[in-house]
């Protein structure tokens, strides 16, 4: 089988894949918040240095939530179109902080794109997600192995960091200077840094950052109805 | 395929320990409220503020807040609050009050950014008994005002707030909230 990262699946045998996982919880951290108040509806598109992303969701109640989601590989020319629950797994609150454990995953069909005459395929994926939040830092972590059958398999992880250069009341403009390091094992670049900055305003996430290794940017939209 | 099911039943293990070291914050029908450590003593006035249209509201202004000197002290003791939040003063908090409102202000645990504010504001704001609800980043408070002799009991609002994703750790009604209480 050839991998989404041009080789096969054995370089991530279970052991490693276990390791990472406790990695992500023992980091305690995070991404925008994947599940909301119970009957909320969010749209997050995500677009890195491999993929771009779409995906709406609605929380079914305070620790579920169900997605649909259409994401695209431009390396490995193929589209999945897939259900994504994310269940939040624990939260941690403090007068100051809050700190969230996820895991997610997703089963849908994948199909060819750019020419890739490869046939639909039933494709999985599950990972990880944590993140550790003050109004003025901030931490994350998230993994994910994906299983597209003959378009390939690939496991990817990746830490952020960042703080607020000021804290911003109800409804201000909050603005955040993040950095991302992104792990993709058998990419070229297996390694890459993306800074980046993030604008938050009520219901409304952006985020705008660039690849310092490979220079594709990074654009990511959430709006919370 | 293998690794996937492998990742499965990692995240299946995972989450196995994570419910046996849940605590029961967020069982609903429990209320996330810490109820037993919450100091119901200066709950002196429940009734709605039949009074408060004659308050004298000169120093609040339009379209902003008043933290009225709020102590931000890092605590995470449920109801172990030394210098608790007062009511923030919005038009609608205001206008609220003004029609007679019981005001209630309650601490809410991890509330740190927009999205909290917002899970919290599309839940409250969906009940009939709340004429007007702010939350305020700054002193981590649910500021509410009732619909004149409307109740909303401290279990319901912390059942709402575990809707909304977030825990209730100490609810002050009346003129305790208002800052008023002697």
């Amino acid at each position: 089988m050839i991998s989404l990262w041009g080789q096969t699946a054995s370089k991530w045998p279970l052991p490693t894949l276990l390791c990472a996982g406790f990695i992500s919880v023992l980091a305690v951290y995070a991404q925008a918040r994947p599940v909301s108040y119970t009957g909320g509806w969010t749209f997050i598109e995500e677009s890195d240095r491999r993929s771009t992303s779409a995906l709406y969701h609605y929380t079914l109640a305070p620790q579920w939530s169900i997605g649909l989601r259409a994401e695209t590989d431009r390396d490995a020319d193929f589209a999945l179109i897939s259900a994504h629950p994310f269940f939040l797994a624990k939260r941690w609150f403090g007068r100051d902080h809050q700190a969230n454990l996820y895991l997610h995953g997703g089963v849908g069909i994948a199909t060819g794109t750019n020419g890739n005459a490869l046939g639909d395929e039933i494709a999985a994926y599950a990972g990880v997600m944590a993140d550790w939040e003050t109004r003025s830092l901030f931490a994350s972590y998230r993994n994910r192995y994906l299983d597209a059958g003959h378009f390939g398999d690939g496991f990817m992880q990746a830490i952020r960091g960042g703080f607020a250069p000021y804290v911003g009341d109800t409804g201000d403009l909050h603005t955040w200077l993040m950095l991302e390091v992104d792990h993709r094992p058998e990419d070229e670049e297996a390694v890459t840094v993306t800074p980046l900055i993030r604008l938050f305003k009520g219901p409304l996430l952006f985020e705008a950052g660039y690849n310092l290794n490979v220079h594709q940017p990074l654009i990511n939209f959430t709006y919370r109805f | 395929m293998k690794t996937l099911i492998a990742v499965a039943t990692q995240s299946l293990l995972l989450l196995a320990m994570s419910a046996q070291a849940q605590d029961h914050s967020q069982h609903t029908d429990h209320g996330t409220v810490d109820h037993g450590a919450m100091d119901h003593s200066q709950h002196a006035d429940h009734g709605p503020m039949d009074d408060h249209a004659s308050m004298d509201h000169s120093g609040h202004h339009e379209g902003s807040h008043d933290h009225m000197g709020q102590d931000h002290a890092d605590d995470d003791a449920p109801g172990v609050n030394s210098e608790w939040a007062l009511i923030t003063h919005t038009q609608e908090i205001d206008e609220a009050l003004a029609r007679g409102g019981e005001p209630v202000v309650a601490d809410v645990l991890g509330v740190v950014c927009d999205f909290c504010a917002l899970a919290m504001n599309k839940i409250f704001s969906k009940r009939e008994e709340v004429a007007a609800v702010y939350v305020d980043l700054d002193t981590k408070a649910l500021n509410l005002v009732l619909v004149p002799g409307a109740q909303l009991t401290d279990e319901v609002i912390a059942d709402l707030a575990v809707q909304a994703g977030y825990r209730v750790a100490a609810i002050r009604r009346g003129a305790e909230a208002l800052g008023t209480a002697t």
